[in-house]
């Protein structure tokens, strides 16, 4: 056996090794109920705002502190805090991504991904009135 | 529909069609004819030029459509032909003229228009160049054509099938079901575009996507001539061009991707410029097995080893350029990007993975026909051997596209672990953290090797030079890293660790380039790249370990909300409220926000925040600067949203970057002031502008100088407290009494904060006071934002300069260096 070949399948044992590891990395998407189950640890929750809810960012009593309410797939209504600043058109999403962990009855969460209607569908609506 | 419509403009979009179909049919030609040409070129040399005649017109000819459909689409976004849904979706009329050409970019057919331009001018370029090989090379650049060609077609079977999108398409054709399209003065009505993304209005934004198009596009170039070379089985003559379009695509490729991160870095508020998202790590992966690819190449072509390795790593590449349109394009990333690239339909899905496999199979067939006849060498190197860790090197760079891919990927093969195993798999949770840990030690051991290898000789190193050179840099390298990491106060053994790779890289190099190289600039090419990338390294752990938030929340007041206060110290608290005028420290710096400013001939607002740097003996000003963070406030597609971009402060050692992450409400703005009532109990706090005020109790020893007593009063005033964001605690004491059993009021008041309260009525039975309180609103203005220190981010620019042009000095150097006889074991 070649000398780099020994080599390579150490890099490669290396590799796998390091490759099935990293899957402990990888992490779930969850319900509120389901993220309850392991209080403070880091999950994915799929869901949308929760209509008729109320919304809660006053940079003057604190810039760093967002609260809303979140249906999540199964249906199921939170409220979530988001330490930092109001995700700017929060309002028009359609689907929020949320990264964080459930402590008693709130979802605590350090990143908001947002699904926006595209321009497209919106303009839709804005050639529809254009008519009237 | 047989409407008569008014005020179309249909010209332009028929000659678009008419070139469209016209370059997709030369494209097909010129592929067939170079077939013909190579397949007959030892048989019939007559006919073989005939055909590679054809081949090069047909070639030209499309060239000239694809230019033809570039000037018909400028022509229709310049001129605001809003009929079209390309020029509609992409632009409007507000849109400044630099910015025209970003509307190109903006839209998939567009972007996949860019592509074919570029394989157009480049496959120019390999008809004067490729000589005997132009025949073959071009065959597979013109298939590739083909495929592109077929993204713009725009062939329609029903409503949800189609062959490509045209950029030519009406948008009456496109939203067939719209009820305005039924009234023939349709036109009337749309009278604006829906405008550009307003983040691609950004400088970086117009030069950015042609130079990473350039860098996708040359990689085809080494690929077709992969390809050539198998397909006659001639593995020698392909090596110098492949060699040097490869140094050309890295080049390209890699100024593209960094000038990506320089986008994100100067108009994203994510704070940085590489945040491992999928989008990037698509157009880096192939960086990074084009690099490995371009490593075994040199191994093969000095020492006939790695052949099978080398044309392997040419195919990924190219297929992952292909791969990497299809994460991006089609959505398929869903919620995993923060780009703004959004699906553009089933049909481009099926279509990207159909042209993917084709690649593929084509590829795999013409390497298998192949297999047994291609070059291995069977004597073993030596361990003391340039080729022997140049390999390695290589094989680590391709591994480490492995795992980035592989987690990049996750969308993509979610569904099927879903089916294996239950769970529905989501990316880290902490991307970042993911991939660093994993690519820290990439980073490390190719750093090391990239510098050492050069001490290292192809076949047999003399190991006593090697070592004295060897320990020599070494001890340098570490002198180095203990300065670094002392001074900056570097901890933790993986960074130490990179700390090393990189310091020792930047000093074998340099040394390397001085005594070996006796700095000759022909010959510093790898030497100069090398050191680039270690200087990028450098820069990256510089920047990104002492980065440092200095808008913490440092006003030391815990304000209770209600909520679990333990919330305020665990979380970030990266966000800072500015009130106009009133200076917050930051870090060193004293902070203001004085105001913002609107420009009629650009649709920012600009918010001006001061800086100021005080001698902390004297106070005396060491320096003043004004930064102008901007928003799009209200940009269109999301109205009531803002689009914020940063401003940043460049020293040559650190940045300081500022952006705002909210504003003051406009109509809160305008609100003129009036008391507000409210019943708190002793204990609770009332929220005021830049501060809060704490209800400490009662008290009735009376020191109001307004306050006249009288017989028979019953006077008592409200222990307040204020506190403010300075941390200055001022006593309120507004007073309540009762006269001739009517009560009355007198207010205390701030003038210089114009708040004024009032202690309206006593709740003695529960502890309780209603307390009214006015503040002024005209100077309420504020802005909320996040104000961050990257220091030594230009080492990080200045390596990937650096890089880039070591690339083009091995460019040249393989250009005009004179073919010796090729030597293959």
């Amino acid at each position: 056996m070649k000398k780099s070949h020994i080599v390579l399948l150490v890099l490669v044992a290396a590799a796998v090794t390091i490759i099935v590891s990293m899957f402990g990395d990888f992490s779930t998407y969850e319900t509120f109920a389901s993220a309850a189950q392991d209080e403070g640890k880091q999950y994915h929750v799929i869901g949308e705002l929760a209509k008729g809810k109320s919304m809660e960012y006053d940079p003057e009593k604190d810039p760093n502190y967002f609260s809303f309410y979140v249906a999540d797939k199964s249906g199921s209504v939170s409220k979530v805090v988001f330490n930092g600043a109001k995700p700017t058109d929060i309002e028009k999403s359609e689907q929020i991504v949320m990264t964080g962990y459930m402590k008693g009855e709130t979802f605590h969460c350090s990143k908001i991904q947002m699904k926006c209607p595209s321009k497209y569908e919106n303009d839709q609506i804005a050639v529809a009135n254009n008519q009237g | 529909m047989d409407t008569q419509y008014i005020g179309e403009h249909l010209g332009p979009g028929q000659l678009g069609h008419f070139f469209v179909i016209t370059s997709f049919v030369a494209a097909l030609l010129s592929a067939f004819s170079y077939f013909r040409s190579a397949q007959t070129e030892v048989s019939d040399t007559g006919a073989s030029n005939t055909w590679l005649q054809i081949g090069r017109n047909s070639f030209v000819l499309h060239t000239a459509m694809v230019v033809g459909i570039f000037a018909t689409l400028f022509y229709i976004i310049t001129n605001h032909l809003f009929e079209y849904h390309y020029a509609w979706k992409h632009s409007d009329r507000s849109l400044s003229p630099k910015y025209l050409l970003s509307c190109f970019w903006e839209g998939q057919e567009g972007s996949f228009l860019l592509w074919t331009f570029w394989h157009c001018v480049l496959g120019l370029v390999v008809m004067f160049t490729a000589k005997r090989m132009e025949s073959r090379v071009m065959t597979v650049v013109s298939v590739v054509q083909v495929a592109l060609a077929t993204m713009v077609l725009g062939f329609y079977f029903g409503q949800d099938i189609s062959i490509g999108s045209s950029p030519f398409i009406l948008l009456r054709d496109k939203m067939q079901n719209a009820p305005i399209f039924a009234q023939a003065n349709y036109l009337d009505f749309i009278t604006d575009g829906n405008g550009l993304n307003v983040l691609l209005q950004n400088y970086w934004m117009v030069i950015h996507p042609p130079v990473l198009f350039l860098g996708f596009a040359s990689t085809l170039i080494p690929f077709a001539y992969i390809i050539a070379a198998l397909w006659k089985g001639e593995y020698k003559e392909f090596i110098k061009p492949t060699w040097i379009w490869s140094l050309f695509s890295g080049a390209v490729l890699g100024t593209g991707i960094m000038m990506g991160g320089a986008w994100a870095y100067e108009s994203l508020t994510f704070g940085g410029y590489w945040a491992w998202d999928p989008v990037e790590n698509a157009s880096l992966v192939p960086w990074l097995t084009l690099i490995a690819a371009l490593h075994t190449l040199i191994i093969y072509k000095v020492t006939g080893r790695s052949f099978i390795i080398t044309i392997i790593l040419f195919v990924v590449t190219y297929a992952l350029i292909w791969y990497s349109t299809f994460l991006t394009r089609t959505g398929v990333l869903g919620d995993t990007s923060v780009h703004s690239f959004t699906g553009e339909g089933q049909s481009l899905y099926w279509h990207l993975i159909i042209v993917l496999g084709v690649l593929l199979i084509a590829s795999i067939l013409v390497m298998a026909r192949r297999w047994k006849m291609l070059p291995r060498v069977q004597t073993e190197e030596q361990v003391n051997s340039r080729e022997f860790w140049m390999f390695i090197g290589s094989f680590v760079l391709f591994l480490s596209a492995v795992q980035i891919i592989i987690s990049t990927s996750i969308p993509v093969w979610a569904p099927l672990a879903k089916w294996i195993t239950g769970k529905e798999i989501a990316p880290p949770v902490d991307p970042v953290a993911h991939y660093n840990s994993i690519q820290i030690w990439v980073a490390v051991v190719v750093a090391i090797l990239s510098a050492s290898i050069l001490y290292l000789k192809f076949k047999k190193t003399d190991n006593k030079v090697f070592l004295k050179r060897m320990s020599i840099t070494v001890a340098i390298g570490l002198l180095l890293t203990a300065l670094i990491g002392f001074t900056q106060d570097i901890t933790g053994v993986q960074y130490l660790l990179l700390l090393f790779a990189a310091s020792f890289s930047v000093v074998a190099n340099v040394y390397y380039a001085i005594t070996v190289q006796k700095t000759k600039l022909k010959k510093l090419g790898a030497a100069t790249s090398h050191l680039g990338f270690a200087l990028s390294l450098l820069g990256i752990l510089l920047s990104s370990y002492n980065k440092e938030v200095i808008s913490l929340n440092t006003t030391g007041i815990v304000i209770p909300y209600g909520e679990d206060e333990m919330e305020n110290v665990k979380e970030s608290m990266e966000n800072v409220i500015l009130y106009k005028n009133v200076s917050m420290p930051m870090g060193k710096y004293d902070v203001t926000y004085i105001g913002d400013s609107v420009n009629e001939n650009d649709p920012r607002t600009f918010y001006k925040v001061n800086y100021v740097l005080r001698d902390s003996a004297t106070q005396e000003i060491k320096e003043s600067f004004t930064l102008h963070p901007n928003a799009f406030v209200n940009p269109k597609g999301q109205e009531g949203g803002m689009s914020a971009n940063p401003d940043s402060k460049h020293y040559l050692t650190k940045d300081i970057f500022t952006y705002v992450t909210s504003v003051i409400n406009p109509e809160k703005k305008a609100k003129a002031k009036e008391y507000e009532t409210q019943i708190i109990q002793i204990g609770d706090t009332i929220f005021v502008n830049r501060g809060f005020i704490t209800f400490d109790g009662f008290k009735t020893d009376i020191s109001n100088p307004n306050y006249d007593a009288q017989q028979g009063d019953i006077a008592v005033a409200a222990d307040l407290t204020l506190r403010d964001l300075q941390g200055n605690i001022t006593k309120l004491a507004p007073l309540y009494y009762i006269r001739d059993n009517y009560e009355y009021n007198l207010e205390d008041t701030i003038t210089e904060r114009k708040l004024y309260v009032k202690l309206s009525k006593i709740i003695p039975d529960q502890n309780a006071a209603e307390i009214m309180v006015k503040q002024a609103g005209d100077d309420n203005d504020y802005v909320v934002m996040k104000a961050i220190i990257f220091p030594y981010i230009n080492v990080l620019w200045l390596g990937i300069i650096v890089m880039v042009i070591g690339f083009f000095i091995s460019m040249v150097n393989r250009i005009t260096k004179k073919e010796k006889v090729i030597k293959t074991a």
